[in-house]
């Protein structure tokens, strides 16, 4: 069973993950049209090559394809859902072309788990700012603190591993990713006002 | 949960919700902020700054190649289920005529060696209907019928509204002077299909076939890079189109 996809394109994410759970490719179609964009950016700024990237989103698609089922609107968005997915897998692509064993167990089911349903308001309000504005959310950081975030988000390195890559305390980079979130989520909330 | 340790887990939050966290470490977190409110509600907090990040990135445009795959592999995974070879035994006659034709016509192909053990999957699912298709009331056609001399290749087609896409797998890398090309057989006469195609990483390809109106055959072949007017090489795979 398939819907036509004008109808697909009227639905909202979340009603569209569970036609894709029913192996709708229409359905699967507009999903990948509306979110194809932000993942293979997201793919790109991690692995940082071009032939990487689409591996990586096309394995975040496929595996999001076979496993839509799963998705629990009680647990987030589908977005947050998706980039997380897609941010896992870039991350597990970058430590196996490095040669080095994955440090942390990331699956999908664990993305999910780490995605509180809260905020979904913000959220969608979030998606209407510009790239730009996010961008400069975490360019107007500290150097020192969007540095110990971009390593850990981006690089996948763990608080320890930056430790020492950047030759401070455990509890100074701690500090930093922590004032750093801080920052970002309270111009956020300035920006919702 | 232990409110005490709660000062040594704020701590760590924000290096959770990064990623930044050893997997021992990051278990033993969700373990304590289960019964923590106070970490919940950063954990909360927080998420929006977390889910900035990757909305923040710089903007590329993914090649529309990306999405052919993607929709092709979730198309090949959609289509029903490839039943077992000798089903379209007749079928399969009307691709070894084509190729018989081939090898000894002006093109110059030798006859596939082999040709008529080389079935590698033959199936044909014609004229299953899906509900409410999308912009048909025909429905989707998929058919396989393959044959060819590479062997371990997998083909399907889906056929929709008067066009059609191909699906290969298990497809070598080629050189980076080949590409693939496909061809149709339509009233007897070979016509190249514009696009030009090579295999993913993982030996999955896929084609557009813009104009299925009359055609009876479907062949892939690889050429060198820039394609070529009329076949120049075996068929990788012969794909006999029901009428």
């Amino acid at each position: 069973m398939t819907i036509r996809r004008e109808k697909a394109e009227r639905l909202a994410d979340e009603e569209l993950m569970p036609l894709i759970g029913e192996k709708d490719p229409e359905a699967f179609e507009v999903f990948y049209d509306r979110h194809g964009g932000v993942a293979y950016s997201l793919a790109y700024r991690i692995v940082g090559e071009k032939a990487a990237a689409e591996d990586v989103t096309q394995e975040a698609f496929i595996s999001i394809w076979k496993s839509g089922a799963r998705f629990d609107r009680a647990r987030g968005s589908v977005r947050s859902w998706m980039l997380s997915i897609v941010r896992n897998r870039a991350i597990d692509a970058l430590r196996s072309r490095a040669g080095k064993a994955p440090k942390l167990t990331f699956d999908d089911d664990a993305a999910l788990e780490q995605r509180p349903a809260e905020e979904l308001t913000e959220e969608e309000a979030m998606r209407n700012e510009t790239a730009g504005e996010l961008r400069g959310a975490l360019g107007e950081l500290p150097g020192e603190q969007s540095k110990v975030i971009e390593l850990a988000y981006f690089g996948g390195f763990s608080q320890s591993e930056i430790s020492r890559m950047l030759g401070v305390p455990l509890g100074t980079v701690k500090g930093r990713m922590r004032l750093g979130l801080e920052k970002i989520r309270g111009e956020l909330a300035e920006g919702l006002a | 949960m232990n409110e005490g340790n709660h000062e040594h887990w704020s701590e760590e939050v924000a290096a959770y919700m990064l990623g930044a966290l050893e997997p021992a470490e990051a278990a033993e977190l969700e373990r304590h902020a289960e019964g923590c409110e106070h970490c919940q509600a950063e954990i909360r907090w927080l998420t929006p700054a977390i889910n900035a990040l990757p909305e923040g990135v710089e903007r590329l445009q993914p090649p529309r190649e990306l999405r052919e795959r993607v929709m092709a592999e979730v198309r090949f995974d959609a289509a029903p289920e490839e039943v077992a070879a000798g089903e379209s035994t007749g079928l399969f006659g009307r691709a070894g005529a084509w190729l018989r034709e081939l090898g000894s016509g002006p093109m110059g192909l030798r006859p596939v060696a082999g040709f008529a053990a080389a079935v590698l999957v033959v199936a044909a699912v014609a004229g299953f209907a899906i509900g409410g298709g999308i912009g048909s009331d025909e429905g989707t056609q998929t058919s396989t019928v393959v044959s060819g001399e590479a062997p371990g290749v997998t083909a399907k087609m889906v056929s929709e509204d008067g066009s059609g896409t191909l699906h290969l797998g298990n497809v070598k890398q080629l050189p980076s002077d080949r590409v693939l090309e496909a061809w149709v057989q339509r009233d007897g006469e070979v016509e190249p299909v514009e696009a030009l195609f090579v295999p993913d990483r993982k030996g999955k390809a896929s084609t557009e076939l813009p104009d299925m109106d009359g055609v009876e055959v479907v062949m892939v072949t690889t050429e060198p890079r820039g394609g070529s007017e009329s076949p120049t090489s075996s068929p990788l795979v012969t794909i006999t189109v029901p009428q």
